[in-house]
């Protein structure tokens, strides 16, 4: 495995500092310590001049969204961290929050004397069972330590951080559904503007920012901007933790500089395409960032490489398909999944992820007629960008980049009436045309934990 | 926000509006339609349809006009001008269509559906949607009024929130997500809001149909008319529609005025009583029974009896204006007497001096933008509840809102509520006015620092329970005074302001000039000619006249005193001993034994004129069809009856009653006077319990009738609320029976059990099916009362 500076996951397989005294021993809270020796403004122009950017998959600079934090509103501020992680591909935060729980939280203190905040929020995916105890666990233990509580450290600051755990919706990670869910309304987007830094939580301003992000935050005020700075790129500075998973040999979370070749990822870190096969297709940031292709190896990844390649860093979370990969299947896997966690607040989103996914399933399964092309084609540009919010748009990114890339493998298809890959399609009478699920109507009433649970 | 005008293109075409002006809107006064469909004027922009999309110069990307606010030098494209625009909205629409049933033919929505018109318009005339479509089982009834068809739903969220925003009964909502979200209800909830209807009106598509007009007519079969709801003196603008001369629907129109969009469920589904089979369309008169004859007959006959003879009058609350002022008229010129009432509970004092004298002291536009507003004896949800809407705008506008009344109201989530036992408003209003000067922590102190500090911005809104008490309206409107703040003494039903202002009044003329005060009585004199000066009786005093055999003839227009006034057994006095007994109105009822003469009037819908509402704003009546029968508006008969008594009123039409009226009813100065305790001396602690009464918004009034759904959705069964001390201290239990005993007779109703109701009141609605709480009653609608655990009554004990 190749060098270079690991910062957020630089104790990774030592499990000493996942209590309290390793996490400190290691260093841990140094960073809050020093924060809490500057002003707030400081500390977020310490944060501004580290050119710190969102890893939740916008880029959004770290820094300037604290500063536009008011502090003359009378009303309170709050950080909420999101920890909602459910983008398919992507699963650093889970490991994030599982192998140093204390650095998410020390990050979090920091965003919260940043802005004069006395109340931060952890929105935690409702399937992390697992990692939510953990957090509780150092949660407890923050409290124990006087990090969190009446006296941050022995200062004036007050902090207290409350762990939320979701109920399972992606939506819930877009991060205006994530405050109406955490205010106990149904998890659907507001309209921005307002922005939640101007009125988000309770129509307070609100901090929200991804576990990534927050984790690099102790780091940059223990070592600076400028050290911050003098790795990655020159816009898009410091590491990223990329998620690699598929067809890989050795999948998992890198920790790599911004900026790194996406050959170098693949095939130093994750070692290959499995079994040697040649690469199809790759998402560079989850399934939402339209696909790359082999062409692509050498992208590079940061925000602009990517962008100019026609794609998107996103969560960087990057999933690998091999030459015996169906595209058709692979794309409409990805639209099923956001039919499935469409919030369904507006139409487009509503019922085009509905009519694609219902196009998809006939195709693969060997009925679909050369009219579904056009079709499909037409329909990309009526969904995307015309959604209520960027869910949508993550749901046209695989048909626009799947039709882009491999529309003969969406023509044989048709033509075979079958998928060419698995062989089952009405030609040879194997599948089923299939049947859309009729939306059921289930008894209105509380859902019993075990059907949630599976 | 800021309000500085801002100029911006839209199609080419330069406009200036206010700022934060939503682009949508600002199309509108261009004329410029853009299509819509979770867009409300009323509710907060949404966002969710995304059919209103509309270009930006400089913007990469289509935005919805219904969420974008201008901007100086924006421009605007928009489907006129727009092909990128008007292929999104197309695409839009196909999207809109894919799962939709295309059940036009039988949708009561047909022919009046936006999704249907825009389809019809714009949308490309074949789907290329092969897949199967979204089933849903349906329709799903939400309540006895309100139907739900998911399969129509286009999702808009309009009615939920509706039910968040407006009405804040949140009885409906959106579940689950995706293509699978449907509006739904909690199982084994009713959709149970008085304002449940509004959501059927602003819903853009057939899913929400409701009850009685199901199947019932398609839109180019009816003729519409424009009126104003006569339920009560809300005054809200409605439309009335006939197929082949009966009324099938009633709906809300905009007016930011008075009802903004929105009207409660009785003015939109109880339209069908004059149509009922009990309805008396012509005159009668007795002979050997009651029999039909011409009016000219019957008015020759009761002339006979008024001629020389002792008349006394009482009337309901449906009088139009212009029905008042001729009977005012008729009462005093030509029958010479001043016993006539219009009031079911006394008032008297400044307070009713001022509301017949000076209109508008407080608009529902003013309610909206105070600052904090005291509400006393009043429950606006179930007596004015256009006003009760008004006022949860305005907390949500940030007004502070705080309710002084026997009972708990709707507006508990929003406001403060002060139980105070019924008759103590007084105390409490003192109190308050003392915490002025004296500070404290207590209700009180937050109530008189909230006023003082609104000063202008406040608002005290009284009510009809303050009637019970000779002086708690004129404190509540001492207080307001003292902090500069608006007062209004809110009427509840529709002819309540409109007849105070005319003078059917036994002390008060039109325009609150009284009988007793030469030189005001003189200013009537100078139009009308000799009026008596003695002031006359109330309501009560007439009934005790009338039961002393003092009064020759009993007039009764639009009443029923064995159902409306608080002493049945004082009534069937009354009625047995009055000399003659005439009864005006729609149907005779109960009183039938009792009546002489029986005088037939056109119902509400069947006639032209005005009433007035609790601000003191007249609306505009509008006949939907002829009167049914012989039926004619009372004010005809008024004159008709002059004419047979040898009088011309002068008054031959509406605008020449109007024209007579207007310079006596124009905004008059009021003396000041102290309002201290005065001869009345100050009130008393009542110690024992008391029962105490109001109608709630759906009983069984007489305009009610007919309306079988609104009541299977909205009527309550009788029972007793009761603080849980006093149900404690009595061994009653949530739920069980008890007795409930008055000096004048007693009943066994379920209890209710709670903190919903000042300790030591019992509440028991007005007139609930089974229980004529008026039997209860000595004279007042609070009464002692005397309460003791029961066994579950026998059957027909219950009725
Ligand atoms: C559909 C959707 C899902 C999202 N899910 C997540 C998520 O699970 N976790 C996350 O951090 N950000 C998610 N985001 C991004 C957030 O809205 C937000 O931009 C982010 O939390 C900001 O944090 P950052 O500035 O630290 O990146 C999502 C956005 C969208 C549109
Ligand atoms: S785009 Fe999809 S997820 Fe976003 S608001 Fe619309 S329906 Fe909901
Ligand atoms: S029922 Fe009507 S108003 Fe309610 S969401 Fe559906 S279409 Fe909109
Ligand atoms: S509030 Fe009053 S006026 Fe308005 S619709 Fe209801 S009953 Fe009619
Ligand atoms: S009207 Fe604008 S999105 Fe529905």
């Amino acid at each position: 495995m190749s060098d270079g500076p690991r910062i957020i996951t630089a104790h990774w397989g030592d499990e000493r500092v996942i209590p309290y005294e390793g996490y400190v021993r290691v260093g841990g809270y140094e960073g809050l310590r020093r924060a809490l020796a500057m002003s707030p403004e400081e500390v977020i122009a310490e944060v501004k001049a580290s050119g710190l950017r969102g890893r939740g998959g916008a880029g959004f600079p770290t820094g300037v969204k604290w500063s536009f934090v008011p502090q003359d509103t009378g009303k309170p501020t709050y950080v909420v961290c999101n920890f909602d992680e459910s983008e398919p591909g992507t699963f650093n935060n889970r490991e994030l929050v599982e192998r140093e729980p204390h650095q998410v939280l020390e990050g979090i203190a920091i965003a919260a004397y940043a802005i004069r905040s006395n109340l931060a929020f952890i929105y935690c995916r409702g399937e992390f069972l697992w990692p939510g105890s953990v957090l509780r666990r150092a949660l407890e233990e923050a409290y124990e330590h006087g990090v969190l509580g009446e006296r941050v450290l022995g200062t004036d600051h007050r902090l207290d951080v409350v762990l939320h755990r979701g109920a399972g919706a992606y939506i819930c990670g877009e991060e205006t559904a994530l405050l109406s869910s955490l205010e106990g309304y149904r998890g659907q987007p507001r309209q921005r503007p307002p922005f939640p830094a101007i009125e988000g939580l309770y129509a307070s301003p609100t901090v929200i920012n991804n576990v990534e992000t927050l984790c690099f935050v102790p780091h940059i005020l223990r070592n600076g901007a400028s050290w911050f700075t003098s790795i990655g790129t020159e816009r898009s500075p410091g590491t990223k933790v990329f998620s690699i998973s598929g067809k890989v040999e050795r999948p998992g979370n890198y920790e790599l500089p911004m900026g790194t070749p996406f050959r170098v990822l693949l095939e130093e870190h994750a070692g290959g395409v499995l079994g040697g096969r040649a690469l199809k297709a790759w998402t560079p940031g989850g399934s939402s960032t339209p696909m790359l292709t082999a062409e692509h190896l050498d992208v590079a990844l940061d925000f602009e490489s990517v962008q100019q390649a026609g794609s998107m860093l996103g969560t960087g979370a990057v999933m690998v398909m091999d030459e015996t990969d169906c595209m058709v299947e692979a794309v409409r896997r990805m639209v099923r999944f956001y039919a499935h966690e469409s919030c369904g607040k507006c139409t487009p989103c509503r019922e085009g992820t509905w009519w694609v996914s219902r196009v998809l399933d006939r195709i693969e399964a060997g009925y679909g007629r050369p009219e579904d092309l056009p079709l499909l084609e037409d329909l990309v540009p009526n969904l995307l960008f015309r959604g209520f919010c960027p869910l949508l748009d993550g749901a046209v990114s695989p048909v626009a980049s799947g039709l882009r890339h491999f529309r003969e493998e969406f023509e044989r298809h048709i033509e075979e009436r079958r998928c060419p890959f698995t062989g089952r399609g009405s030609a040879t009478g194997v599948a089923e045309p299939p049947a859309p699920p009729a939306p059921q109507e289930p008894a209105p009433g509380p859902v019993p934990l075990s059907e949630v649970l599976g | 926000m800021s309000r500085e005008p801002v100029t911006l293109t839209i199609d080419g075409r330069e406009i200036t509006v206010p700022a934060g002006t939503l682009v949508i809107r600002a199309a509108e006064r261009l004329g410029i339609e853009i299509p819509r469909f979770c867009d409300h004027p009323f509710l907060a922009p949404a966002g969710a349809c995304r059919q209103c999309y509309v270009e930006i110069e400089g913007q990469a990307k289509l935005v919805t006009s219904c969420t974008t606010r201008v901007a100086p030098d924006m421009a605007v494209r928009t489907q006129v001008t727009s092909e990128l625009v008007r292929r999104a909205q197309a695409a839009n629409l196909e999207f809109l269509l894919l799962n939709h049933p295309l059940d036009c033919p039988v949708c009561d929505r047909g022919g009046e559906c936006p999704l249907q018109d825009q389809a019809l318009a714009f949308g490309p005339g074949e789907s290329r949607y092969i897949e199967p479509k979204r089933t849903y089982r349906k329709p799903i009834p939400l309540s006895p009024l309100v139907n739900l068809d998911r399969e129509r739903c286009v999702l808009c969220a309009r009615c939920t929130r509706f039910c968040d925003e407006i009405s804040g009964d949140r009885f409906i909502e959106l579940y689950d997500r995706g293509a699978g979200e449907r509006v739904s209800i909690a199982a084994g909830e009713d959709f149970r809001s008085p304002f449940s209807g509004n959501t059927i009106q602003i819903c853009p598509v057939g899913a929400l149909t409701a009850t009685p007009y199901r199947f019932v007519a398609r839109p180019f079969d009816l003729s519409s008319t424009d009126s104003t709801c006569a339920h009560c003196a809300a005054g809200c603008a409605i439309r009335v529609d006939v197929r082949r001369g009966k009324v099938v629907r009633v709906l809300a129109r905009d007016d930011v005025e008075v009802n903004d969009a929105w009207i409660c469920d009785k003015g939109r589904f109880a339209f069908a009583a004059p149509d009922r089979p009990e309805r008396v369309t012509t005159p009668l008169v007795r002979a050997r029974g009651l029999e039909p004859a011409s009016f000219q007959e019957v008015l020759g006959e009761i002339a006979a009896r008024c001629r020389g003879g002792r008349v006394g009058i009482l009337v309901g609350g449906r009088l139009a204006d212009e029905d008042a002022y001729a009977l005012s008229k008729l009462a005093r010129t030509v029958l010479g007497t001043n016993d006539l009432d219009h009031r079911r509970a006394f008032h008297g004092g400044r307070a009713e001096l001022l509301a017949a004298a000076r209109p508008m002291s407080v608009t529902y536009r003013d309610v909206e933008e105070a600052a904090a507003i005291l509400v006393v004896g009043l429950d606006a949800e179930q007596e004015l509840p256009i006003l009760h809407l008004r006022i949860r705008k305005a907390a949500r506008r940030g007004a502070r809102v705080f309710v002084l009344h026997a009972r708990r109201t709707r507006l508990h989530d929003l406001g403060e509520h002060l139980l105070v036992r019924p008759g103590h408003e007084a105390f409490a209003l003192e109190r308050i006015r003392e915490a002025l000067a004296a500070g404290g922590d207590g209700p009180e102190a937050r109530i008189a620092a909230a006023l003082a500090e609104a000063g202008e911005r406040a608002v005290v809104l009284a009510g009809p329970r303050l009637a019970e008490h000779p002086l708690a309206a004129d404190v509540a409107l001492g207080l307001a005074e003292r902090v500069g703040a608006r007062f209004a003494l809110c009427a509840r039903r529709a002819g309540d302001r409109g007849a105070l202002r005319a003078g059917v009044h036994p002390t008060l003329l039109p325009g609150g000039r009284r009988v007793t005060d030469d030189v005001e009585r003189g200013q009537v004199e100078a139009v009308w000619g000799p009026i008596p000066a003695e002031p006359g009786r109330d309501a009560m005093g007439i009934l005790r006249a009338a039961a002393g055999r003092e009064l020759d003839v009993l007039y009764l227009v639009g009443v029923d005193p064995l159902r409306d006034l608080p002493d049945p057994a004082l009534a069937r006095r009354a009625l047995a001993n009055a000399g003659y007994t005439v009864i005006q109105g729609l149907e005779l009822g109960e009183l039938e034994p009792y009546a002489d003469a029986f005088l037939p009037a056109a119902a509400a819908a069947e006639r032209d004129g005005r009433v007035t509402t609790w601000e003191g704003r007249p609306r505009p009546l509008r006949a939907a069809r002829a009167p049914l029968g012989l039926s004619r508006p009372d004010w005809e008969i008024f004159v008709g009856l002059a004419e047979a008594l040898g009088a011309d009123l002068g008054l031959g039409s509406l605008e020449a009653i109007r024209a007579e009226a207007e310079p006596l009813l124009a905004p008059r100065e009021v003396p000041v006077r102290s309002s201290a305790w005065g001869a009345a001396g100050p009130p008393q602690w009542i110690e024992e319990r008391v029962l105490f009464t109001y109608p709630l918004l759906v009983d069984e009034g007489r305009l009610l009738e007919g309306a079988t759904e609104l009541k299977a959705a909205l009527e309550e069964e009788p029972f007793a609320e009761i603080h849980r001390e006093d149900a404690e201290a009595l061994g009653v239990a949530d739920g069980g029976w008890v007795r409930v005993r008055t000096s004048a007779g007693d009943a066994v109703v379920r209890a209710r059990v709670g903190e919903t109701v000042a300790p030591g009141a019992v509440f028991v609605p007005f007139n609930q099916p089974g229980l004529p709480v008026a039997e209860l009653l000595a004279g007042r609608f609070t009464v002692g009362v005397h309460l003791e655990p029961a066994a579950e009554p026998a059957a027909e004990e219950v009725a």
